[in-house]
């Protein structure tokens, strides 16, 4: 079973981490990411640039409009994210935990919809 | 240059959509090379947020944020810069009911495997 997981940090405190603290936490999220990646857990990782280089779009009657910034404001911004594939969802928050900026903010873990429905998109 | 396409939709609207637009959509964007990859997200509902403090784990039901419109699905794409991607995200069909986030992806550095696909 696919989980992503979604990994939420304030941008302002990872900025003000010190270069040596942050570097720790950058060592421990690679070789985090090379465990997942041994223990055949991790499908695809990437880490995200600011929330302030987001755009957030929408089409209505088929024009597009464009507006700056992420599509919520919240305290906590999305930082980056790891797909898994775990057992359970026990086994996906056990994972998620170990993810180093779980210490810093939250890592929200969704399980993904395999194969979409026939009948209409949510059960 | 990569870019996160985050899908966000109140959960009933999507019910407006074929889902057999979005399965083309997605093929059309594997086709083109435009699609690193994609999923379908469950409902938010199914949702759990993690954090450690002091060695601690916490666990608690539903997403990180509450928001009127929920993320309902992801595209990870390869576009030649935000006006492409913008583009693209353009056309993923929930784009009509819902908004979608465009984010750059951040490259870590070359030795660090920062992307890392095996699928």
């Amino acid at each position: 079973m696919k989980y992503l997981c979604l990994a939420y940090e304030d941008e302002e405190k990872l900025n003000a981490l010190s270069e040596s603290e942050w570097h720790a936490l950058r060592e421990q999220t690679l070789s985090y990411v090379a465990a997942m990646q041994q223990s055949g857990h991790l499908i695809l990782t990437n880490a995200l640039q600011s929330a302030r280089a987001a755009a957030t779009l929408r089409v209505r009657n088929g024009n597009l409009s464009v507006t700056d910034g992420p599509f919520a404001e919240t305290k906590e911004q999305l930082g980056g994210f790891f797909l898994i594939d775990a057992r359970d969802l026990n086994e996906a928050i056990q994972v998620a935990s170990k993810w180093p900026s779980a210490r810093l903010g939250n890592i929200e873990v969704r399980p993904v919809e395999e194969v979409l429905r026939q009948d209409k998109r949510y059960g | 240059m990569k870019y996160l396409c985050m899908v966000y939709a109140e959960e009933k609207k999507l019910e407006d959509i074929d889902d057999g637009e979005c399965v083309v959509c997605g093929d059309r964007l594997r086709a083109s090379g435009h699609a690193v990859a994609a999923e379908a997200l469950q409902p938010v509902h199914t949702a759990t947020t993690v954090r450690v403090r002091n060695g601690k784990l916490s666990v608690t039901d539903g997403p990180f944020a509450e928001t009127k419109e929920q993320l309902a699905g992801f595209y990870l794409i390869d576009a030649g810069d935000l006006n492409e991607a913008i583009q693209i995200a353009a056309k993923i069909p929930p784009a009509r009911i819902g908004s979608i986030e465009v984010r750059p992806v951040r490259q870590l550095s070359p030795r660090s495997a920062a992307v890392v696909q095996h699928a």
